[in-house]
């Protein structure tokens, strides 16, 4: 058991100062563009901090070099797109709805 | 810095209102001034680049003179400033209209808008090369390079481009491009297509690229039912365009170009956040866009998956 707060109860407080206390302030269209950017970044950031990440990353690479290689069998796309989906569950789990 | 800025244009364009920041633009300022009723805009460079194949200002305001005169709709262009308080800009027209493709999609979308895109690009595919020799060539092998600079392992954009060595359609004749023609870079108002921004990704290619670059389902701002661009279908788009430049592109030629669009732009993702990372450019705009690079991923998976990939 993590010190608590935990680091995505850091974040999360982080966010809900940023969200809820400064974006009201802010009346440059462009800082609260940006701001909305950051929120979104702390988000990602938050997600990623209560999963385990799916993938390992020499495996990745050897995967990547393969490929790069020419030796692409069946079933290299479905494994490759499974991983891909899984880093989108932390990077935008919304964008999986699109398909 | 304002102060001294307005001086420097005042030298060349006469008394100016006060220089205005646009918001957006990571890689490029973007001021406004009006100079008597004159609108204008400044386009001013920032801190780095995008990646090393982008124009100068200095080249890109020449392509925006040659695409002016061959009657591309395009800002009018005012004047080339070497040294505007310390970095190099260009003047030009600041065009009234949308260009937020968010908006765009949202809204009713003008019923032209899809043709006078086509009819944009075979303008800007017949400007003459020896009109601006310093454009260079793109290859896919260009693309391969920028991955390896980047130097992480992204088995789906390995992918692609296997994908894309294995499946090249028989080249055509390289034809002056836009680089970046997509909703976003378009000013559009209720009546359509009101001027093509962003030049600076211009360069020598294959047509069917830049034609297939709107079609990349991140430019489709959401509204990814309508494959052009989240405001159209392809066909009449593609058909339009075969009619007035006899190039007779393939319905596979834009599938496979909207394959190289999408790896283009993974790949595009990766270089940005490298600017972030290596301090080149701090931003969390640009960090972020290292992340977002999954969903491009994705699309390219699910690209390959319809072409018959396993």
């Amino acid at each position: 058991m993590s010190e608590r707060p935990t680091p995505d109860e850091l974040a999360e407080a982080i966010e809900e100062f940023l969200a809820g206390e400064i974006l009201p302030t802010l009346e440059d269209r462009r800082l609260r563009f940006r701001l909305l950017v950051a929120l979104n970044a702390l988000g990602i950031l938050r997600r990623e901090l209560t999963k385990v990440p799916p993938e390992n990353h020499a495996e990745q690479r050897e995967l990547a070099a393969r490929i790069r290689e020419g030796d692409v069998p069946a079933g290299t796309l479905a494994h490759v797109k499974a991983d891909v989906a899984a880093r989108l569950q932390i990077d935008s789990p919304r964008y999986l709805d699109r398909y | 810095m304002i102060a001294d800025m307005r001086e420097a244009l005042e030298e060349v364009l006469g008394p100016i209102s006060e220089p205005v920041l646009l918001p957006g633009g990571a890689s490029k300022e973007a001021w406004s001034v009006d100079a008597g009723d004159e609108r204008l805009l400044v386009r001013r460079a920032g801190g780095g680049v995008i990646h090393r194949h982008t124009l100068s200002l200095r080249h890109e305001f020449d392509v925006l003179q040659a695409a002016h005169e061959a009657g591309v709709k395009v800002p009018r262009p005012v004047a080339y400033i070497e040294d505007l308080d310390g970095r190099e800009a260009f003047v030009m027209e600041r065009l009234e209209g949308e260009t937020i493709g968010r908006r765009i999609v949202r809204e009713p979308v003008p019923e032209r808008l899809p043709l006078q895109m086509a009819e944009e690009l075979a303008k800007i595919h017949a400007l003459p090369p020896e009109r601006l020799p310093f454009l260079e060539a793109a290859t896919i092998d260009r693309l391969v390079d920028e991955l390896d600079e980047v130097g992480e392992p992204h088995p789906a954009i390995e992918l692609g481009l296997w994908w894309l060595r294995e499946n090249r359609p028989p080249e055509r004749e390289p034809v002056v491009v836009h680089g970046d023609f997509r909703i976003g870079n378009l000013v559009v108002d209720e009546s359509g297509l009101v001027g093509v921004l962003d030049w600076e990704f211009a360069h020598l290619d294959d047509p069917a690229r830049d034609l297939a670059f709107s079609l990349v389902r991140a430019w489709r701002f959401g509204a990814d039912h309508l494959r052009l661009g989240g405001i159209g279908d392809a066909e009449p788009y593609l058909e339009r365009y075969n009619e007035l430049t006899g190039f007779d592109v393939r319905p596979e030629e834009l599938d496979y170009w909207e394959v190289a669009g999408n790896v283009g732009w993974a790949i595009g993702c990766l270089t940005q956040a490298q600017r972030h990372l290596t301090g080149q450019d701090r931003s969390v705009e640009l960090a972020i866009l290292g992340r977002l690079g999954a969903e491009v991923e994705y699309e390219i998976c699910h690209l390959l998956e319809k072409q018959g990939v396993t």
